[in-house]
């Protein structure tokens, strides 16, 4: 349906490297709100580094150069985020990520969500609240954490923790999601939650999510991108996946 | 054979550990039998009644107190020269240094660590001389030397373990706040620091401990044994190790040599209430930090 809207996030020809050795060749992909695209590849094809180019995490790394481009549309108007197009900071908010590890931070589950907000946007009183409590209602964690907002996070169990994460970045109005293996280590039926919540989201944002597991590429991707040894090697779609052969090339590739 | 290897190393760890205990506890009994006896209120104020003595409304000849007070003020000197500038630079060592600005500062903290502390007394004895002979010439040793020399001497701890608290905090963690949008310095202070503000506790801990015990440094930099509670900065002070090193050296009766353990028992009651405030104090940070 948006095949002809204009794409959010256009990366091209992004190579990234970590001490000369090379992680990322040459990549090029485009990401458009309404749609989940899944990056699917082996462990160490570069995967978790694609997503962090995106919001130019690499960067906290010492020794890691990009070249390439990041153009992002941001309320009709676009840039390379490469290249002074928006503050770092705020590049990285309206680009989220949640982590492959869920990383809640040994505050109160309160703290978790409010600490970014404060500090990033100075939001306070009733609109920190009401923010706070709206995003853990899009994760539909509300219910089960209201009456405990002071407890540790880290009391959560791992499905919580990640809905939780969501939940943070999506207080701070990202227009693109990257999301690393968000069902990793997950049971059944909380995969299947956070499936449901994706499919929701993907309406408001661009989501960009690596995945492990094949079901779940079927259940979820729009298109699927898969990474070979930091290059697109192949893109497909999900009538590919119904299709034997391609479907068995993947399997091959990746799982 | 995998197994017997297995049990010895366990044994061996049953007994190191049982060890340190032990030991602590042997000290612990000796110090108290030996000193808990010695314990009264002449040890502390000598013959001057107490409430004469706290409001230093006379002078105290023969009593702890003016080390007590002196030996106080080192720690307090010290530690707030030595840990906000430790702190400080191991926050610049762990996320600014470049790798080569690292490994040379990493060389000079090394360097400090290792220099023993008659060496740091008689820097400061020779840099009271430089004073005098160029643009203060009234400069002289006393309590401020002292702390500064003494801060100089515990900085490394609590760099070193400042910038290893800050290191060992996992990639996840340490790349959040900048995905947050987090400026550099305030995911430094605003997840880092407080992630790491157990470790950092350490290190002070180590550094008060460090400075409450040290003499070689005061020997050369102002300490007395006579001095009475110290009027300001630049006045010669007295301070509990001295004290208990002069005792034990030049004590003339039995009742000296036992006043002499009874003043190591203050001291070690000292630091360790000392060490009871700082976990305190990190306590009360910490619940802060969580919550709000
Ligand atoms: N910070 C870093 N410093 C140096 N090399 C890195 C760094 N991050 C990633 N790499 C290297 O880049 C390559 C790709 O890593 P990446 O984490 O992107 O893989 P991945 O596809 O996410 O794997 P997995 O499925 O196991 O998470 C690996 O060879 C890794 O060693
Ligand atoms: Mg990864």
């Amino acid at each position: 349906m948006t095949e002809r809207a204009a794409p959010i996030v256009e990366v091209s020809d992004l190579t990234v490297s970590f001490s000369g050795k090379p992680v990322l060749d040459a990549v090029t992909l485009s990401l458009w709100t309404g749609r989940i695209t899944v990056l699917v590849g082996s462990s160490g094809s570069g995967k978790t580094t694609l997503l962090r180019a995106i919001n130019r995490l690499n960067e906290c790394f010492p020794h890691c150069r990009t070249e390439g481009a990041v153009r992002l549309k941001l309320e009709g108007r676009s840039g390379d985020i490469y290249k002074d197009f928006l503050p770092l900071p705020e590049v990285r908010r309206r680009v989220g990520m949640v982590f492959q590890t869920p990383a809640v931070l040994p505050f109160s589950i309160l703290k978790n969500l409010t600490l970014p907000l404060r500090v990033t946007l100075g939001i306070w009183g009733n609109v920190l609240s009401d923010r706070v409590e709206r995003a853990l209602q899009e994760v539909s964690l509300w219910d089960e954490v209201k009456d405990r907002l002071q407890d540790a996070a880290t009391t959560l169990s791992g499905g919580q923790q990640q809905r939780l994460c969501l939940a943070r970045i999506l207080a701070l109005e990202p227009r693109v999601l990257l999301l690393d293996e968000p069902t990793a280590s997950l049971d059944f039926r909380t995969t299947h939650k956070i499936e449901e919540l994706l499919a929701r989201l993907k309406e408001r944002y661009a989501i960009l999510a690596v995945s492990h597991s094949l079901s779940q590429v079927r259940r979820l991707a729009d298109r699927v991108l898969v990474l070979r040894e930091g290059r697109i090697a192949q893109e497909l779609d999900p009538q590919h996946l119904q299709d034997t052969h391609a479907f068995q090339a993947l399997l091959d590739e990746v799982f | 054979m995998q197994k017997t290897l297995d049990r010895l190393l366990t044994c061996l760890a049953w007994l190191s550990g049982g060890g340190t205990l032990l030991a602590v506890s042997l000290l612990l009994v000796f110090l108290a039998s030996h000193g808990m006896p010695g314990i009264d209120a002449a040890l502390f104020f000598g013959d001057t009644p107490w409430l004469d003595a706290l409001l230093a409304r006379k002078p105290i000849f023969g009593g702890i107190w003016p080390a007590l007070v002196g030996t106080f003020s080192l720690v307090f000197l010290a530690s707030v020269f030595s840990i906000p500038l430790g702190i400080a630079s191991g926050i610049y060592l762990a996320e600014y240094a470049s790798d080569h600005r690292h490994s040379l500062l990493d060389f000079m903290v090394d360097l400090l660590s290792g220099t023993p502390s008659i060496v740091m007394g008689l820097f400061g004895f020779t840099a009271i001389l430089a004073l005098r002979k160029t643009f203060l010439p009234g400069a002289r040793t006393g309590l401020l030397l002292a702390g500064l020399c003494i801060g100089l001497l515990v900085l490394p701890y609590v760099i070193r373990t400042t910038e290893s608290a800050l290191e060992g905090i996992p990639d996840h963690l340490r790349l959040l706040g900048p995905s947050l949008g987090l400026t550099r310095w305030q995911n430094i202070n605003k997840v880092l620091l407080p992630l790491a503000g157990r470790g950092i506790l350490s290190g002070a801990i180590l550094a008060v401990g460090r400075a409450a015990e040290d003499t070689a440094v005061i020997l050369l930099t102002g300490v007395v044994a006579h001095a009475g509670i110290p009027g300001s900065l630049a006045d010669k002070f007295e301070a509990l190790p001295f004290r208990i090193y002069y005792l034990a050296a030049e004590h003339r009766s039995p009742q000296e040599l036992e006043q002499g353990f009874a003043t190591a028992l203050v001291l070690l009651l000292l630091t360790g209430l000392l060490f009871l405030a700082a976990v305190l104090l990190q306590r009360s940070v910490e619940r802060r930090w969580k919550t709000r």
